[in-house]
């Protein structure tokens, strides 16, 4: 089943003479329960591909749909609805509220809802267990460390069992072995739990525990990564 | 709703310090509001009281609406209109006991004050029941012979036989007590009882009553006999008790306005500083709020969880700052009480707070708080989700600040133009368009003043000066927030010390020149009347025939009606008085009025009353007197300083007796001959003052020195409740302040990278304060010059007359109180900067 697709996705910013396409005529889907990584180098348009997927701005051209659904002909309340029921972020700076302690913060999503709130704590409570935080219940974010407030960002972020995961550089403020165990964590999100992932990152060794990866160059998908001056010609095998 | 509220506390109590400085403004406004408005009704309804009310079986009383005395031919009148049964006269009045007839065994037995009634001893018991508890009552054979309530026989130890002397118009006069009652079940002075005769002649009231009490005739309709009993007597007269102190109420009324004022202000100061605070939660949680709208939070529940934030401070203020509000008023009434006690011997008891207050105070508190909150509310709900993954670009103020600019600009101007027509109302519009004016021109003038300053501050701040320039110019809307609150603040205390400079030395001028007596003989209360007995005519010829007294002038009082209200009426000598005091007058030529009063029935009016009943000279005056209804010709405006604060007007003497029975004199005003021995003249005047307890001799340079003492200390008050005012400003500072701290954090960071000290860091957000307050205050001081000057016109406008005088004091003030705030307020935020981690800075965004 396909739960994204693209179609002709492009983003403008700016008029006239400086305007920029961040994105440029993009086309592409992903499956159900499929991982994918998005890669490139700064400024190709990784974030906003995300951004629009997730709703959180509006295309200049084409569309996205969301288990078929083309999200760009809903207004602002329907949008956040969407937001709130079928994705889940995952932050760089993991974006918890520094006063709601873990399992407050997992279960936001619900709580804004409009969710029982015995039912919202069982839930966040479920899933917090689920990525390892069973022990870190009533800690507050500046209790916890980086790996651990991303562990909670990720519950948080499955807690309404959305049909889509959108993480935008989880590692970036992570250390390499926290790095590792979140991205192995978004593995098991997929693997086991069944979720679509669709990753941010500029980390290829994170990036290869994703089943497919798109590069991106210049607002476009191309075939192959693009790659640093004076390494040209090594491709994707030999990273 | 109940993630909104969750969210709202739990960021409250993670910044208690901001939560409690930001409620503190709510709690002060509300304290003022509900704390003055529990007393202020209390005092009022205390004040119309009527402290002679009956016990017993009296039905209904008459009385004059002057409550001056008439004839005891109303009483046969009463007694001959169909379905009353029994009527009786009485001459009652209060009266201050000076301390030396207390008969002080103790502070706790003193009595101030009685009220004594003069009856008739046969038809009085037969209206009312008297419970004897020792001697006798009073019979008709009685002269000297005085009855007392057992309240009053216990704080004076007295008994059957003992001799009680009361002051007089005569001087003295001694009574033997007879009979001791049952004290009355009403609370006021204690009454005695006195033959009619002796009341006569202790009042200097020969031949008259001023009460009537009657009885129904059983089985009647009361309604009716009232009716009938309205019908034959003329308008003059009502039926009801004699009502003391009525022209105070307007003072009380005066007082009210100007305290719930006050707390306008302030709650409209802690308003302020909810919207300024709000815009630093903004600050600090753009990202937190993104985060909450890129994850299904609607803009409804961000402006919820905003509003929420305000709502519960506003009900914590509210209801701390009615707690604090009770305590402040029940320690205003500890202060006051006593004052009260003793002059107008009221008793108030404690603060009783109506419902009505109660919800004003909640309605007002809670209600801005929230109002407060809304704006920046509104802004939150708009954070775009995208917010929690980058910054927003601020170049769209840009455009917004150019246009409000232009717009505050024209408000100036309309200001100005007010402020020359001479129009009373325009001025005081163009006062309130000069400030909102000067709160939207403020933006575009940050740069041009931080540079003007910025070159003073070079001399302190060598280097960090001009980065504290360039970092007010960047953010010209925060800084003008910031300013304008420090302008607000300052703005108000400039005004009131102008206002309250001017009223100063305006009093002190009426004192010197209606006043300027070399003595003053006065009653210990310098409330003319109000339980003060004056002294019969032989005083004042007395002190004329004092060796070296070269002239006396004496002034009396009566309570007449006019234009449906209460007008206190001083009787002078228009040939003595104008060369011994004289009036301070505002209309009309003061030698032809002087002259008219003398000839025909004329009255001068003082600017009060005058300004109340938009009266002029030329005006005729209707004015109720127990004589019946009497025209008097308004011949001038003026005034004099002990009356300056009530309705008044001035009549003839001789008119005062005829119209109003009035013939006692209350305050005796004399001159001594030049070049006489003052010393002598002086102990000749104590001497023949002995004999009337009731007054004490003052010269006029020890009273001037009194009431200067008076109103420095109300000065210090006004000046200290100013400053609180003004604190808002200093919170509006800090928070600004600590909003810029965040915003830069990176910036930060990068200085104290490339080699800034924290020392230097430091001393960088305190340049910023002081080119803050430097602005605030600069802009304050203009602003309250110029408020304070239109509210000086506004006194002139409602009676007063009053020149306005520079309030040298309060700029100076103004300045060190701007200064010091500048400092202050840094030094949170400028610690908070240096103390930031470097790399932690860097990596923020």
């Amino acid at each position: 089943m396909t739960i994204i697709q693209v179609e002709n996705l492009t983003k403008i910013y700016g008029k006239g003479e400086t305007a920029i396409a961040a994105l440029d005529h993009v086309n592409l889907s992903v499956q159900a329960s499929e991982f994918v990584a998005v890669m490139g180098p700064s400024g190709c348009g990784k974030s906003t591909l995300l951004h629009l997927i997730g709703g959180l701005d509006r295309p200049t051209e084409g569309r996205v749909l969301l288990e078929g659904k083309d999200i760009s002909l809903l207004d602002d309340t329907e949008l956040t609805e969407m937001r709130r029921r079928k994705i889940g972020f995952v932050f760089q700076f993991f974006n918890l509220i520094p006063v709601l302690n873990t399992v407050e913060n997992a279960s936001l999503p619900l709580l804004l809802d409009g969710a029982r709130p015995e039912l919202t704590r069982a839930r966040a409570t479920d899933w917090l267990r689920k990525v390892g935080l069973g022990d870190r219940l009533s800690h507050l974010p500046d209790q916890l460390s980086a790996g651990q407030q991303q562990r909670v960002a990720i519950a948080r972020a499955l807690v309404t069992e959305p049909a889509l995961i959108l993480a935008d550089e989880p590692t970036g403020n992570l250390d390499s072995q926290a790095s590792a165990g979140i991205v192995g964590l978004l593995r098991q999100v997929s693997n086991e739990w069944g979720h679509t992932v669709l990753m941010v990152t500029h980390d290829s060794r994170l990036a290869a525990y994703a089943d497919r990866i798109i590069f991106l160059k210049d607002g476009q998908i191309v075939d192959k990564p693009p790659l640093p001056q004076g390494r040209r010609g090594q491709d994707m095998e030999a990273l | 709703m109940n993630i909104q509220f969750t969210l709202a506390t739990r960021y409250l109590l993670g910044r208690k310090l901001r939560t409690f400085l930001t409620t503190l403004a709510v709690i002060f406004g509300v304290m003022i509001i509900f704390g003055l408005g529990g007393m202020l009704p209390i005092m009022k309804k205390v004040f119309r009281q009527n402290l002679m009310a009956s016990v017993g079986k009296v039905d209904l009383s008459v009385t004059h609406v002057t409550g001056g005395t008439f004839s005891p031919a109303v009483l046969e009148t009463v007694r001959g209109t169909a379905g009353i049964g029994e009527a009786t006269g009485l001459l009652r009045q209060n009266i201050l006991l000076p301390a030396s007839l207390g008969r002080l065994s103790g502070p706790l037995s003193s009595v101030n004050a009685l009220t004594v009634s003069g009856v008739d001893p046969v038809t009085i018991q037969r209206v009312r029941s008297y419970s004897l508890l020792a001697g006798r009552f009073l019979q008709e054979v009685d002269q000297d012979a005085m009855v007392i309530p057992e309240s009053l026989a216990k704080r004076l130890s007295l008994a059957v036989g003992d001799t009680f002397t009361l002051p007089s118009s005569t001087g003295k006069a001694e009574f033997e007590i007879v009979g001791i009652v049952a004290a009355r079940a009403v609370p006021g002075a204690a009454e005695v009882y006195v033959p009619l005769a002796a009341a006569e002649k202790l009042l200097n009231h020969p031949g008259q009553i001023n009460t009537i009490e009657a009885l129904f005739a059983p089985g009647v309709d009361r309604a009716k006999v009232e009716a009938q009993l309205r019908e034959r007597l003329d308008n003059g007269y009502k039926l009801g008790p004699v009502e003391f102190g009525s022209e105070l109420l307007a003072s009380l009324r005066i007082a009210e306005l100007a305290y719930n004022l006050v707390g306008l202000m302030a709650l409209a100061m802690g308003g302020f500083i909810i919207f300024n605070t709000f815009r630093t939660v903004l600050a600090e949680r753009r990202r937190d709020l993104g985060m909450l709208r890129a994850v299904g939070a609607s803009r409804r529940m961000v402006l919820g969880i905003i509003l929420a934030e305000s709502l519960v401070q506003g009900i914590l203020g509210t209801a701390i700052g009615m707690v604090a509000g009770y305590a402040f008023s029940v320690g205003l009434l500890t202060v006051i009480g006593p004052v009260l006690r003793e002059f107008v011997h009221v008793e108030l008891g404690w603060p009783a707070p109506t419902i009505a207050n109660v919800v004003e105070s909640i309605v007002l508190g809670v209600g801005i708080t929230v109002a407060s909150g809304l704006f920046p509310a509104i802004s939150a709900s708009r954070v775009m989700p995208l917010e929690a993954l980058r910054p927003v670009m601020g170049s769209v103020y840009e455009r917004t600040a150019a246009w409000r600019a232009a717009f505050g600009a024209v408000l100036i101007v309309l200001a100005v133009l007010g402020l020359l027509s001479g129009v009373f109302s325009l001025a005081a519009l163009s006062t309130v368009l000069f400030l909102v004016g000067m709160v939207m021109v403020a933006p575009a003038l940050v740069k041009p003043i931080a540079n003007t300053f910025g070159r003073l501050l070079g001399l302190i701040f060598a280097r960090e000066g001009q980065i504290a320039q360039g970092n007010l110019g960047r953010q010209p809307g925060r800084a003008a927030v910031t300013a304008s609150a420090m302008m607000i603040g300052l703005a108000i205390v400039i005004a009131v010390a102008g206002v309250m400079s001017s009223i100063r030395e305006g009093f002190l001028g009426y004192l010197d020149r209606s006043l300027g007596a070399d003595f003053l003989v006065m009653p210990f209360s310098l409330l003319l009347g109000g339980g003060n007995l004056g002294a019969a005519p032989e005083l004042a010829q007395r002190l004329r025939e004092v060796p070296g007294i070269a002239a006396v002038t004496t002034l009396r009082l009566a309570i007449a009606e006019a234009k449906g209200t209460s007008i206190q009426l001083i009787g002078i000598d228009p040939e003595t008085y104008p060369a011994v005091a004289g009036l301070e007058f505002k209309q009309g030529d003061p030698e032809q009025a002087y002259t008219a009063l003398g000839r025909e029935r004329a009255i001068i009016v003082n600017g009060i009353f005058a300004a109340q009943h938009a009266v002029r000279v030329g005006d005729v005056l209707t004015l109720r007197t127990p004589e019946g209804d009497r025209d008097y010709r308004v011949v001038g405006i003026g005034l004099d300083y002990l009356n300056s604060k009530l309705s008044t007007g001035y009549i003839s003497q001789a008119n005062l007796a005829g119209d109003f029975h009035q013939t006692s004199d209350v305050l005796l005003l004399a001159n001594m001959v030049v070049g006489t021995d003052v010393a002598a003249g002086r102990n000749s005047l104590e001497e023949l003052i002995k004999g009337y307890p009731t007054f004490t001799l003052l010269d006029s340079a020890a009273f001037r020195k009194s009431q200067e003492q008076i109103f420095n200390s109300s000065l210090a008050m006004m000046y200290a409740l100013m400053i609180m005012l003004a604190l808002p400003g200093l919170i509006a500072m800090i928070n600004t302040l600590a909003i810029s701290v965040i915003e830069r954090t990176r910036e930060i960071g990068v200085l104290r990278a490339v080699g800034s000290t924290q020392k230097q860091v430091r001393r960088m957000i305190l340049a910023e304060s002081l080119l803050l307050a430097m602005a605030g205050t600069g802009f304050g001081i203009l602003a309250g010059l110029w408020l304070g000057y239109v509210m000086a016109g506004a006194m002139n406008v409602s009676g007063f007359v009053l020149r306005y005088y520079f309030p040298y004091t309060g700029v100076l003030l103004a300045i060190a109180v701007g200064l010091v705030f500048g400092v202050l307020a840094a030094s949170l935020p400028a610690r908070q900067a240096a103390r930031l981690d470097i790399v932690t800075a860097l990596r923020y965004e």
